[in-house]
């Protein structure tokens, strides 16, 4: 379970983000620590831009492969680490789209784009506090947008009513909306 | 008609956004347009499982760099074949009088038998261990290179092996005999002659080299190819056209093999391959045509391990050395 995992917070103070990119350069398993930080924002980055959840995982996957295969070639240079990962996120789209089918948008500008960076901020923080979510809201958020089911299998699965399943919903969504700091509205 | 309530409306839009991009968006209170921003947000919210797995894939893969362990073992080559006999006691005394064999790890199990042993001749290591239900004996054809082929010959027929051929010197640079020891295995025991000084072993083979006499060498070689990156070294065909001796490179090691004839029958053998990354190599070899016996795993002796059997039958034994484990 993820629950309790820091939230984006490298981003904020910057010292600490080059000391764990350091420690992972001595040592790749603290890797680890990278991906915790990073995860929801390499995937943000990319579900936005691919068609399906596979080409995404699949897509992630190569990306954070890739990062800790040379881990030792990242120079600090004051950029955030997740820049590192936007370009090779992009770059991996770039060549998936080569061997498939051409795209219009270049998703390498939207790597180095500030109003695409923030966006990607706040769907990667938007992800982390899903986790955050008191349980029962959680499990109905994750059923209804991860596993794309309906209000009605999700109560039978939950064994709760209809109604009660769309209270969670409603629930869930605004403490989301909530904590994100009223980024919403 | 009654107006749905708010929560039925948020649900309704909720609904229209899953199910995709050309579904028509059904109006929404404006109070709840906000939170309707949120819900779109979440469509691409990732699998938990996912995140998960991702991070068990790249712990295991920092582990293995981590530990910056050579992924074969000190001692060890690509290739090392793996005896299973009938008395594998007895046997480690055969070729400890017969090949001067240097004990290097003996496991037992609680009946005596041996679960699994190593030793040395010469430059190689060769893993042995008693038959059982799982594993029959597997004779194995081993050509031996040694300084003196005449003087082992007489050494291996002394400690019970039956010969199947007396010395005899080949047109290829080898003084050659052969010999059938007391559990099955057939050793081509070999001098090369054309070495050059001190030296008694064509260039890239080793004391130890595994024989196998497959039925369709050339498509066990074209197997190999696709399952372990297998690089054809030399290849010569008899008159009749069939492959009577390749070489062929499998990382730092060589696998020769010879069409099956006359008394040379398939004996398909037990081969214990050290790489790089076993979980690659074990994906690869399924994908040309290996059938799995056991998946990837992580051994407490330091090796994740795999076994696959090629369509010949041989045990193909996948390992990538993890971690030095002191016993």
């Amino acid at each position: 379970m993820a629950h309790g995992r820091p939230l984006l917070e490298a981003d904020d103070n910057p010292t600490d983000e080059r000391l764990l990119i350091e420690a992972a350069q001595r040592d790749p398993r603290r890797f680890a620590e990278l991906y915790e930080l990073n995860f929801e924002r390499v995937y943000a980055f990319i579900a936005r831009r691919v068609r399906n959840r596979e080409e995404a995982e699949d897509l992630t996957s190569e990306v954070f492969h890739q990062a800790l295969a040379n881990i030792q070639r990242f120079q600090w240079r004051g950029a955030p680490f997740a820049a590192w990962l936007y370009r090779m996120a992009a770059n991996a789209i770039v060549d998936r789209w080569q061997s498939v089918s051409k795209e219009d948008v270049d998703p390498r500008r939207d790597a180095t784009d500030q109003a695409s960076l923030d966006e990607i901020e706040q769907h990667a923080m938007l992800y982390q506090l899903v986790d955050s979510l008191p349980p029962d809201q959680r499990r109905v958020i994750i059923r209804r947008f991860v596993e794309q089911k309906s209000t009605r299998e999700v109560a039978e699965e939950l064994g709760r009513s209809e109604g009660a399943v769309k209270q969670l919903q409603l629930r869930a969504l605004e403490n989301l909306r909530e904590r994100m700091g009223g980024a919403h509205g | 008609m009654a107006k749905p309530s708010l929560i039925d409306q948020l649900d309704q839009a909720i609904q229209a956004m899953l199910a995709g991009a050309t579904a028509p968006r059904p109006a929404v209170d404006p109070r709840l347009e906000s939170l309707v921003g949120v819900a779109a947000e979440l469509r691409d919210l990732p699998r938990e499982s996912f995140r998960a797995r991702l991070k068990s894939d790249l712990e295991r893969k920092a582990s293995m760099a981590a530990a910056a362990v050579n992924p074969i073992p000190q001692g060890f080559h690509s290739l090392t074949p793996y005896l299973i006999v009938e008395g594998a006691d007895r046997f480690l005394e055969f070729m400890k009088q017969a090949f001067g064999a240097e004990q290097r790890l003996r496991v037992p199990k609680p009946d005596g038998k041996i679960m699994h042993a190593e030793v040395r001749i010469g430059d190689s290591p060769v893993e042995l261990a008693d038959a059982n239900e799982q594993y029959p004996p597997r004779p194995t054809a081993i050509h031996l290179y040694v300084s003196d082929a005449d003087a082992v010959y007489q050494r291996a027929i002394q400690a019970g092996a039956t010969s199947t051929h007396e010395p005899v010197d080949q047109p290829y640079g080898d003084r050659e005999a052969g010999v059938k020891d007391p559990f099955g295995n057939y050793w081509y025991i070999a001098t090369h002659k054309l070495a050059g000084e001190g030296k008694f072993i064509p260039e890239g083979l080793r004391t130890v080299n595994i024989y196998l006499h497959p039925t369709g060498t050339g498509e066990m070689i074209e197997f190999l190819k696709r399952a372990f990156n297998a690089e054809e070294a030399a290849r010569h065909e008899s008159p009749e056209g069939t492959i009577a001796h390749a070489k062929i490179q499998i990382g730092d090691s060589i696998l020769e093999m010879g069409e099956a004839h006359g008394p040379y029958e398939p004996m398909p053998t037990g081969i214990h391959l050290y790489v790089a990354d076993a979980d690659a190599v074990y994906a690869q070899a399924i994908q040309a045509g290996a059938t799995s016996i056991s998946e990837p795993a992580d051994q407490p002796y330091g090796d994740r391990f795999a076994h696959v059997k090629d369509p010949s039958g041989n045990s193909w034994f996948i390992a990538t050395h993890i971690k030095d484990v002191q016993f």
